[in-house]
């Protein structure tokens, strides 16, 4: 049936699949992407939990989509649009606190307050993260070359690294080795003496790993959150207006005018393959889809062990695959407030709200939070942030109401005796309780609360273990070994099954680097 | 050259130096800083290499098990022979028994890879020099002729936790305690850190498949016996520079030597910042130095014993969580309320490691009592593991990282001079762009374990730094 055959099929509907899938299209491909659910973003979503209340329900701010898919994909006619998230302010424990403003002399009399070598740190350490984050940039474009081949592409591929890396010069290149072997508490250490500054900075070096801040590698993780400073002016990070959905409804929109089908509630159940070759999709429905390119933006585990036979992989790679670590450990809560916190450290409604709230009062409380999940138990005091949408778009919530969205870590997907009801309202709990301690009147303001574990993120977006970056952004799990050795270069043991989720070089945030270089993979092998 | 050249440092890595530039002619003074007595901090692999230049002959494998762990019923053994340890761990675990050749293999190959690169200088990544690159590409090509696997395993290994790599091949976890253990031997890190896989394998250098224990030596009293170098007791205080070189270094006792040739096997914090006035330093170098990560957190106890033990050497801690939670009482400045204990036969003495001891408790001090008190855990808890020894111990030291840095010389109670993380290895270690042994003073090298190869390869730093000075003098 010639509706039933394209040229491609994408399996699964979130930024990266929407955005492999306007690629193709846009090099003249006849493609349909297919969603689980009954509408497109995956875990890049704006759902309307309660009525009059519309959240970013997982992913809530942006800044690392790349701008090559920006413009390639003309996102901001379809509806791209970023609004500036200023300031983050970290409350204290001993009721101080310390901001960083999106106004430079603001924030340097603010670092003044706590202490003048921070402050004069402070701008030094800016322009080395600008300029890692500017040697890092090409190799998010780059597709990773096998070190462990010697087919000339390969070799070729690995000296331009190598020549790459050396061509930042002693300081720089110093500095990236240290980034991409340190602990994000030890790198911060040389920099800065101010305990509170380090913790809020190090908490971005925990995101999305079952690291604390003291392991060596969130270094490099905390790199990885700062490429977003880059092409803003200042400050990139950011929300998408009417919230993170929108990010995902602009590149479908995109998609659709280069012609991409975009079929939602179609749950591809397996992949059709015959002698190593790709031949379309089987739906859960039994209905047959034809394609002799299939790319899949699931994670690896559901591309390999659950929509492909084993037995058309070689055991190595399912042995890799088996292997590769998820281990979700962030939950989120949303929170509809008929009120505004009031932080005892700032107190009022000020400009402070309209930024972040990072609860990260010290690098031990950081670090107390993973050691409860390290053992199976979530944060009794977790690290948060925390940010106010409706305040930027009033869009958001009925007016004079607010959404509150909160980003906690840690939450083990494996809890011990496992997540029940009772164990997520008692997360829940927890999360209120933190908050309380710098902004008491937090419980009074909640009309809603919706509560998600990582079992959540698993059950509703279909990310494995609920790890938001489909699988860790540890050192062993990067580069050319995301998601298996030799299996970094989007392509698969399967001929035509491609990859382009997250679970692959350069990794997750709403970057889409992985879905324009799994598109890109199928158009350099069938030109 | 009429001066003498100057040592600091009488261990492996100084007496080394010492001996490679006195073979070729120099006159050498060596300082010998007093280590404390009966700390020996010189355990590790002898390479082929240092060997060779030193005209020493291996020293003989030990028989028998090289680690002992109590078990419920009875003692857990491991042996040299792959074969012996896997009817051993078959008690714990079949699956983990016929797993076990391979992890061996697999690890020695890449012991085997380490134990190149510490054998020679630091690669030098950033060089442009025609002869360095070529260098550089033949090391790839000799790591490439390992094979697939050994490229991929090295490249994901290294950046491991050790206890997720040996989660990936084995289920006991008495046995994971016992081979991984060593990835945080003298490292303010637990088994759950990035990187501690390396930390093991760097432990496993020098040794046969299937032994994850350093090989204790005897280079340093064999070295401080030859009489070619002249020796004195004497510590250096303060080093004086003229013109961006090195003139003389002034001793405790008040005497001064006049050098041109200065080479310090104390660690890089101590001869950098300690001893030389700052202002010969430049700012950025001087921050590199202060930032290396040194923090001491094992204590050694001596045990005094009526009778010799029956072990040469036992781990007490029944997994690596275990150790991982000692961990977490040192981050907040506690000693581990369950320490992990590391005991080695020492003839008529147990020297037992205790991991982990913040080198300054948060509350509380290292005072007579916290040592005391310290002391009598530890021998309790030896006793409880081989009640044996119920009435043989006969007397009890204890030395806390505080001690260690306090009498030993060792900055931060640390012994191989920094820790032996990823960001602290070849080219970085001791400091980025540093890596060959020399410093910004003329005429000042380092020589000591804070150089690469670090810790735990003994002497190794000392004849590398040595023959650099050499080459430079030609």
């Amino acid at each position: 049936m010639a509706a039933n055959r394209y040229d491609a099929i994408v399996i699964g509907g979130g930024h990266n699949g929407l955005i492999a899938a306007a690629y193709l299209a846009r090099a003249g491909r006849k493609v349909v992407v297919l969603e689980r659910r009954e509408r497109v973003g995956g875990a890049a979503v704006t759902e309307e939990i309660f009525p009059g209340f519309k959240f970013s329900m997982f992913s809530y701010v942006v800044s690392l989509l790349r701008p090559e898919i920006i413009r390639d994909l003309r996102l901001p006619e379809h509806g791209l649009q970023i609004l500036p998230l200023e300031s983050t302010l970290t409350p204290m424990e001993n009721g101080d606190y310390f901001a960083a403003w999106a106004d430079h002399d603001q924030t340097r009399r603010e670092l003044l307050r706590h202490s003048a070598l921070d402050a004069e740190a402070y701008d030094e350490y800016g322009r080395l993260m600008y300029h890692m984050a500017h040697a890092v940039k090409p190799i998010l474009g780059m597709v990773p070359p096998d070190p462990a081949s010697l087919r000339p592409r390969d070799l070729k591929g690995m000296l331009a690294v190598g020549n790459h890396f050396r061509s930042l010069g002693a300081e720089q290149f110093h500095a990236m080795f240290k980034l991409m072997t340190m602990s994000s508490a030890d790198f911060l250490d040389e920099w800065f003496e101010t305990d509170v500054l380090k913790a809020t900075k190090s908490a971005s070096g925990i995101i999305g790993t079952f690291l604390g801040p003291r392991s060596p590698g969130t270094a490099y993780v905390l790199l990885h959150h700062y490429m977003g400073e880059l092409d803003g002016v200042f400050r990139a990070w950011g929300f998408q207006k009417g919230g993170t959905g929108g990010i995902s409804e602009a590149i479908a929109a995109s998609a659709r005018s280069l012609g991409v089908a975009i079929r939602c509630g179609q749950t591809v159940q397996k992949v059709r393959e015959k002698d190593g070759r790709v031949r379309g999709v089987v739906l859960e429905n039994g209905d047959e889809i034809d394609a002799n390119i299939v790319l899949t933006s699931l994670d690896p585990r559901r591309s390999f062990l659950e929509l492909v036979d084993r037995k058309a992989l070689p055991d190595e790679f399912v042995a890799d695959i088996s292997r590769f670590k998820f281990r979700g450990s962030s939950g989120k809560v949303n929170l509809a407030l008929g009120a505004l916190p009031d932080f005892t450290c700032m107190p009022g409604f000020g400009p402070h709200l309209r930024g972040a709230m990072s609860i990260s009062p010290s690098m031990d409380y950081v670090e107390r939070a993973y050691d409860d999940a390290k053992y199976g138990e979530f944060s009794k005091r977790p690290y948060m942030d925390i940010v106010i949408p409706s305040l930027i778009d009033p869009g958001m919530a009925p007016p004079g109401k607010h959404v509150m969205s909160v980003f906690v870590q840690y939450a083990p997907y494996n809890l011990n005796g496992g997540w029940t009801d009772a164990k997520r309202e008692a997360f829940g709990d927890a999360v209120i309780g933190a908050i309380e301690r710098f902004a008491p009147n937090i419980r009074s303001c909640i009309e809603h609360r919706q509560v998600l574990t990582p079992l959540d993120i698993e059950r509703i977006t279909g990310l494995s273990e609920g790890n938001i970056f489909q699988g860790e952004l540890a050192l062993h799990q990067l580069f050319f070994l995301r998601p298996a050795p030799g299996w970094a270069r989007f392509r698969t043991p399967i001929r035509n099954y491609y990859q382009c989720g997250s679970g692959t070089h350069p990794g997750g945030g709403i970057m889409g680097a992985s879905g324009r270089l799994g598109a890109m993979a199928v158009l350099e092998d069938h030109a | 050259m009429s001066r003498s050249v100057v040592v600091i440092g009488a261990g492996t890595n100084g007496l080394t130096a010492a001996q490679i530039l006195a073979t070729s002619g120099r006159q050498v003074i060596v300082l010998d800083q007093k280590q404390p007595a009966d700390v020996d901090f010189d355990a590790g692999w002898v390479p082929p290499s240092v060997r060779a230049a030193l005209n020493i002959q291996p020293e003989a494998e030990e028989q028998g098990s090289w680690l002992v762990m109590p078990m419920e019923g009875g003692r857990f053994e491991l042996f040299a022979d792959i074969a012996r340890s896997a009817e051993s761990i078959r008690r714990l675990s079949p699956r983990d028994a016929s797993r076990w050749p391979e992890f061996c293999t697999r690890m020695r190959r890449l012991a085997g890879v380490l134990e190149t690169l510490y054998q020679q200088n630091a690669p030098d990544v950033e060089t442009t020099d025609p002869g360095e690159l070529m260098h550089l590409a033949l090391l790839g090509l000799r790591v490439r002729g390992l094979g697939r696997q050994t490229v991929i395993d090295l490249l994901r290994i290294l950046p491991m936790p050790v206890a997720e790599l040996l989660d990936e091949w084995f289920e006991s976890e008495l046995l994971k305690a016992a081979v991984g253990s060593t990835g945080v031997m003298d490292l303010c890190q637990g088994p759950r850190s990035a990187g501690t896989a390396f930390v093991m394998l760097h432990h496993h250098v020098g040794r046969p498949a299937g032994v994850f224990r350093p090989l204790r030596t005897s280079l340093r009293s064999t070295l401080s016996k030859r009489t070619n170098v002249e020796i004195r007791h004497d510590a250096a205080m303060h080093l004086e520079v003229a013109g961006e070189r090195i003139r003389a270094v002034t001793l405790e006792s008040g005497d001064t030597i006049e050098t041109d040739c200065l080479v310090s096997s104390a660690d890089p914090r101590r001869t950098m910042l300690d001893l030389l006035d700052p202002g010969w330093l430049d700012p950025e170098f001087m921050r590199a130095v202060h930032n290396i990560k040194m923090k001491g957190v094992a204590g050694t106890v001596t045990l005094a014993l009526s009778c010799e033990a029956p072990f040469r050497q036992m781990s007490l801690a029944p997994s690596l969580t275990h150790i991982e939670r000692a961990y977490d009482d040192v981050k907040y400045g506690r000693p581990s309320a369950q320490p992990w204990l590391e005991l080695r036969n020492s003839g008529q003495k147990i020297e037992v490691q205790v991991q982990y001891l913040p080198q300054v408790p948060r509350e509380g001090a290292w005072d007579e009592a916290g040592k005391r008190s310290l002391g009598n855990d530890v021998a309790r808890r030896v006793v409880d593991a081989a009640p044996e020894l119920k009435d043989a111990i006969t007397g009890i030291r204890v030395m806390t990282p505080l001690d260690l840095d306090a009498h030993g010389g060792l900055t931060g109670g640390h012994r191989y001079q920094g820790d032996l993380t990823l960001d602290q290895i070849l080219f970085m270690r001791p400091v980025a762009g540093w890596s060959r042994y020399r410093t910004p003073i003329g005429g000042l090298w380092l020589c000591g374990s804070g150089t690469h190869p670090g810790g735990g390869v003994a002497g190794a730093s000392g004849l590398l730094a040595a023959r650099e000075i050499l080459r430079d003098a030609r």
